[in-house]
């Protein structure tokens, strides 16, 4: 049996993983994304027969943070071994291969799996003067999206650039940056917008295409219903807070101390959809607001654009000013090399 | 989270309660299974363990080792089941109450059974070459 035809059952009883094993992650992925728990029978039936799922994953107008973040969803589990199963055929900046030799197996692979590839975009389309702002081997992002999207089974737009064009598309968007469904309107897209991503949401997606050979549900900006069905503000732990009306007005205030709301700070949670507050970040450890920040609204169209930036709230208060930000900045560097000094020359007795 | 509070925990509890009373009654009708997905409802600590308690404890607690560890235990109603799977890390990633005669994940599958023959054959085959496997 070769790689290509063994399917992922084999491949997880070949790595020590038993059913039960497969249908304990079909249990957590039917959780996670929001299923009836008793679909968890049938996903886990569906994976364990699933074959190789072809990816072809194109970087356009981007920073490669998308690619960064999703990487990191490495780990010796069954879901970063459904991640080693995904057949990522073409990934410029993973693959060995380049030049001509790396566009030779890209047509191989579009040719072998004509309409059956996953089609993952990451970067904005620039498509101002003909699109040359960003080209791969002289070939423009938007001429290569119109070539494989025809024979894609769906496309992943990864990242807000990719779904909504994001920061190239800042004002003045000089580069005529556009979103992939800007380009693209005949094809099924899914959008997973983040400034990066969160990477369970993309193995959310995966594993759903790979078990039932479709895309997931999607609200109206073809997010996935069940990380983006909900806003920040409305899973947030600081939420009673907001309720009390328990405010932090500056970042190092009694209230931010206290952990108070950081609506009045420029929180765009009340206006963000994404699953940041419950699945969190780097393996379910924090989130934004956690660490005391107010959420930047990243996952938003236009977020880079927002009337009044990061630091003003939604109800259009000032915000704490930079002014104000900058001396508790200084004040604060200032104390703590203060009490590092005094720490250093304190004598042995004088030790608490 | 706030949407549910007017209820009040007794009140949750008692509606998830009647929704396990027709998990039952359909799992004796047609002989399916069910679960209610504890993580995916607005359900605060307290009316958590306000739950787990009136369901109570049963005849059987197993303990599955698999990606992290999972607590199988029958509650003192024959046939539901309050499961909590957690991951590598202990991040619990399911809770459930499931209504079942077994829950599932307690069966070994075929396929595993199938693997457990080969190995076994295996295994015995060494034995009577005299060579340790």
């Amino acid at each position: 049996m070769t790689a290509t035809d063994e399917s992922l059952g084999d491949m997880l009883a070949r790595r020590g993983f038993s059913r039960r094993g497969l249908l304990k992650f079909a249990i957590a992925m039917t959780a996670s994304l929001a299923l009836p728990p008793a679909m968890a029978a049938a996903m886990a039936e569906n994976l364990a027969a699933a074959r190789r799922q072809s990816v072809i994953w194109l970087s356009f107008q981007e920073c490669t943070g998308c690619l960064e973040t999703l990487l990191r969803t490495d780990s010796p589990t069954i879901a970063g071994l459904i991640f080693d199963f995904i057949s990522l055929d073409y990934q410029e900046a993973l693959m060995a291969a380049s030049g001509s030799a790396a566009e030779l197996t890209m047509r191989q692979v579009v040719a072998a799996n004509k309409g059956k590839y996953l089609l993952a975009i990451d970067g904005s389309v620039p498509v101002a003067d003909g699109g040359v702002y960003s080209l791969t081997g002289g070939k423009a992002n938007v001429s290569m999206l119109e070539e494989f999207a025809p024979d894609a089974a769906a496309i992943l737009a990864i990242g807000t650039c990719a779904a909504y064009g994001g920061i190239p598309k800042a004002f003045p968007n000089p580069t005529g940056a556009v979103g992939v469904e800007d380009v693209i309107s005949n094809k099924p897209i899914v959008n997973i917008p983040g400034c990066p991503p969160i990477p369970e949401v993309l193995s959310g997606v995966l594993v759903y295409f790979v078990s039932f050979g479709r895309l997931p549900d999607l609200d109206d900006r073809k997010r996935p219903l069940a990380y983006f069905g909900t806003t920040i503000h409305d899973q947030c732990y600081r939420r009673p807070f907001y309720d009390q009306g328990k405010f932090a007005k500056s970042f190092d205030d009694e209230g931010a101390r206290q952990g108070w709301c950081l609506f009045e700070l420029g929180c765009k949670g009340p206006t963000t959809h994404n699953a940041c507050a419950s699945v969190k970040w780097n393996d379910n450890t924090s989130f934004p607001i956690e660490s005391g920040h107010g959420c930047l609204g990243c996952s938003e169209p236009d977020f880079w654009d927002q009337e009044g930036g990061f630091y003003t709230s939604l109800a259009g208060g000032a915000g704490p000013g930079w002014r104000e930000s900058g001396i508790a900045a200084v004040v604060g560097i200032a104390g703590g090399a203060a009490a590092a000094f005094a720490a250093r020359h304190k004598t042995p007795e004088t030790k608490e | 989270m706030k949407d549910f509070d007017f209820l009040g925990d007794d009140r949750l509890v008692d509606a998830l309660l009647m929704e396990v009373a027709v998990l039952l009654q359909n799992f004796l009708s047609h002989q399916s299974a069910g679960a209610i997905d504890l993580l995916g409802l607005p359900l605060s600590p307290a009316c958590l363990a306000a739950l787990e308690e009136r369901l109570g404890e049963g005849e059987i607690s197993a303990l599955l080792r698999v990606s992290g560890e999972s607590q199988i235990r029958e509650t003192k109603f024959p046939g539901v089941w309050w499961t909590r799977h957690t991951d590598e890390t202990g991040r619990v990633v399911a809770l459930l109450i499931e209504v079942a005669a077994v829950p599932e994940i307690l069966r070994a599958s075929t396929s595993d059974m199938e693997h457990s023959l080969k190995r076994i054959r295996e295994v015995s085959n060494f034995r009577r070459a005299g060579q340790t496997p």
